[in-house]
């Protein structure tokens, strides 16, 4: 078995996962995650990896390979580096054995990736270089609405008459929704009507990209319950025959990836020594 | 004294300005804008009020306005705006202590209370800094300062007391928004005794009988009667300002007689606001003849700078003095606000500087802006810029190179007033109606 760790640094928050890897397959030790949020990312980066090391109740010494996904450049103490698509679609794979695709949610794009069964990516579609709809654009709405991330989800399935946001500018749509707070709509109406939007983008994507069947959502919005069962009313919606996964870890599925591609590289560099 | 008063709403700030019965510019408030309008407006009337107060001590102490060294007015401003700081700072104290004992009671993070307390005694204590003699604030708003204060005070606490960051920071957001929605009373008297104490104390008038003539005169400035005789209301949104139908006028009309009220000459208008960058063209008598507005796109308007200034944690005021001192300018090659922020943050992490990075920015959005003007008919003599990004020095520089560079020496005016020009323009309308129904009514004398 090896020890090998996994650091996913995304624009809005860093994940980390310390899995053991053998021949049988990977087994996930431990996960944590920070959000960045102003902070100094290299800072936060310390502090998820002692987190996960905690929570994997292992030292730092043992942890054979560190590897890193999304902007990984800065954590000085990895062995080595991953591509993002390649991350999550190796992590989806660990945590649904079912799923042929996997769809990245992040904080400034979306990935509709199509993989293989044995997590390699076959193609795949990805979100503009525009704002609108993205995780960070839903990050914005819910402080301005005085709600913090983890109850967006919650408060988004107990929505009564969700209110659309068109596809506008990410920053100027902080003023539509100040609008709609100011013409009296709830809180979890707007919620849900946002999350309506990116869904209907992010179902667009799969159908662009050929997928069809089982989809892990994974990255840091498929922690967003509400998002999810929005996502799976707009695949209904549109009568895609696909069907969502989620798993508790999603979220950390591009750190579970790098952390497993991690380990597998590491023995073939034993191997090879 | 009754005053007409114009309120501009704008995506990011609120202002209002209040006008005698001679027209003249009494006083002018400005706050953030918010979700909710009533609120935001009636802040910011509340502000120009309260700065309308100043204006008549300064004018009965016969001080004029921005004179070199600090007057006693000034000082006094000073002293009231830490009072008004210091009692938000309560009140967030409150709501934030609230929020965090119902967090606990609920089972969460243990300990919380004394944490967040901790943070509020440091914040007190630190208060008086921001607004000392000459001290350069990062922000205008309640939110901000306090915002930026208890985050990097709870960025501190997190982890010496076991509470994780995110469980503080949220604490402040739902709390500050409750205490910034509290519609104000005209809260001029609550402060002013205590306000008047302290910078009497800082410095002491020469005797007895110049401490007593001060407080002669604030106390009748107190006492007297600030009558909003109407209020015209303008700004983004305007389908929702919280006023009847006649009294909303159509923002471009505003920024138009606006600049033509501080700039008599002015025949093109380049305003860049929050949300809107607008290219105006008007006539001698200020009346607009043709305008061009930016798509719903952050890219070419204020937000976009003040986006990035919140991702660099930079006051907004800060952004333009610091691109000023830039050797280079970087491009970024981003177009959207949230990507380029992100992108910011990489190219920080690789060691590029921050100015250096701000002054491409500044550069980017003023680019966008005269394809904008080129689009309403150029820039003809004179020109005027406008709007809260006219508050920004490097915006400014930039803007000038680009028009010598296009257009050749034309005179481009910025007033320190820029940020103001639709809510002077709508105090004007307001102050023409009001005249209008004076001489018509009855008996009318004022």
């Amino acid at each position: 078995m090896t020890l090998a760790a996994g650091i996913d640094v995304g624009t809005s928050a860093v994940k980390c996962a310390v899995v053991a890897a053998g021949p049988g397959g990977a087994k996930i030790l431990g996960t944590s995650e920070g959000r960045i949020r102003r902070r100094d990312t290299r800072a936060v980066v310390a502090l998820v990896w002692e987190e996960a090391l905690r929570a994997a109740e292992v030292s730092a010494d043992r942890i054979a390979y560190v590897a890193t996904t999304g902007e990984g450049e800065i954590v000085e103490f990895r062995r080595g580096h991953f591509y993002s698509m390649t991350a999550h679609a190796r992590g989806a794979l660990h945590l649904a054995g079912g799923a042929r695709a996997a769809l990245d949610m992040g904080a400034l794009h979306a990935r509709a990736i199509r993989i293989d069964g044995r997590g390699r990516v076959l193609d795949y579609r990805m979100t503009s270089q525009c704002a609108s709809g993205s995780g960070q654009f839903l990050e914005n709405i819910a402080r301005y609405l005085g709600v913090t991330l983890d109850e967006v989800g919650r408060l988004s399935t107990t929505a009564a008459k969700p209110e659309r946001v068109s596809g506008v500018c990410a920053v100027l749509a902080e003023t539509d929704v100040i609008n709609m707070a100011s013409r009296g709509i709830a809180t979890a109406d707007i919620l849900k009507g946002i999350h309506l939007s990116m869904a209907g983008r992010f179902a667009r994507l799969l159908g662009a990209a050929g997928i069809s069947g089982e989809v892990l959502a994974t990255g840091g919005l498929a922690a967003d319950v509400g998002l999810v069962a929005a996502l799976r009313e707009e695949i209904a919606s549109q009568k895609l025959s696909i069907t969502i996964a989620a798993h508790p870890q999603s979220a950390h599925a591009g750190a579970i990836g790098a952390a497993i591609w991690g380990a597998w590289r590491h023995e073939r560099l034993k191997e090879s020594a | 004294m009754k005053c007409a008063v114009g309120i501009d709403l704008g995506s990011t700030t609120t202002k209002a300005v209040a006008l005698d019965p001679l027209g003249r510019i009494l006083g002018r408030g400005i706050t953030n804008s918010r979700n909710n309008y009533d609120a935001a407006c009636a802040i910011a009337q509340n502000e120009a009020l309260i700065d309308a107060r100043f204006t008549l001590v300064r004018r009965a102490l016969a001080t004029p306005a921005g004179a070199g060294a600090e007057s006693f007015v000034d000082h006094l401003t000073r002293c009231f705006r830490l009072e008004q700081h210091l009692d938000q700072l309560a009140q967030l104290r409150e709501a934030t202590l609230g929020a965090a004992e119902r967090l606990q009671g609920s089972g969460g993070a243990p300990g919380l209370r004394g944490t967040v307390e901790g943070i509020f005694d440091s914040m007190k204590e630190g208060a008086g800094q921001a607004f000392a003699r000459g001290a350069k604030k990062r922000s205008d708003f309640f939110r901000d300062l306090a915002g930026g204060t208890y985050l990097s005070l709870a960025e501190k606490a997190a982890p010496a007391h076991g509470i994780p960051f995110e469980t503080l920071a949220g604490l402040f957001d739902k709390s500050i928004l409750a205490v910034e929605n509290r519609t104000p009373e005209e809260n001029f008297r609550r402060h002013i005794d205590r306000a008047l104490d302290r910078a009497l104390r800082e410095s002491p008038p020469a005797d007895r009988r110049e401490e007593s003539r001060l407080r002669s005169v604030v106390a009748a400035t107190a006492g007297e009667d600030l009558e909003v005789e109407l209020t015209v209301g303008t700004g983004y949104g305007r389908a929702r300002l919280p006023f009847p139908k006649e009294q909303i006028r159509f923002e471009i009309l505003c920024h138009g007689l606006g600049a033509h009220t501080l700039f008599p000459g002015t025949a093109t208008v380049l305003d860049i606001g929050g949300q809107d960058t607008k290219a105006i063209q008007i006539d001698d008598a200020g009346i607009v003849t043709s305008f061009q507005m930016n798509d719903r796109c952050a890219a070419g308007c204020g937000r976009y700078l003040g986006y990035i200034a919140d991702e660099l944690n930079l006051g907004l005021h800060e952004l333009g003095p610091l691109a000023q001192t830039a050797t280079r300018s970087v491009k970024i090659s981003s177009t959207c606000t949230v990507f380029a922020g992100a992108e910011i943050r990489d190219r920080l992490t690789m060691g590029q500087k921050r100015e250096d990075i701000l002054l491409g920015l500044h550069r980017a959005i003023i680019l966008r802006a005269m394809a904008l003007l080129a689009r309403s008919g150029g820039i003809r003599s004179e020109f005027t810029f406008t709007g809260g990004v006219a508050k920004n020095p490097a915006a400014v520089d930039a803007l000038a190179g680009l028009v010598r560079e296009n257009y050749g020496e034309v005179p481009m005016n910025v007033s320190a007033d820029s940020i103001f020009t639709g809510a002077l323009g709508a105090a004007l309308f307001a102050r023409r109606a009001a005249d209008a129904t004076a001489s018509s009514a009855p008996g009318a004398a004022s």
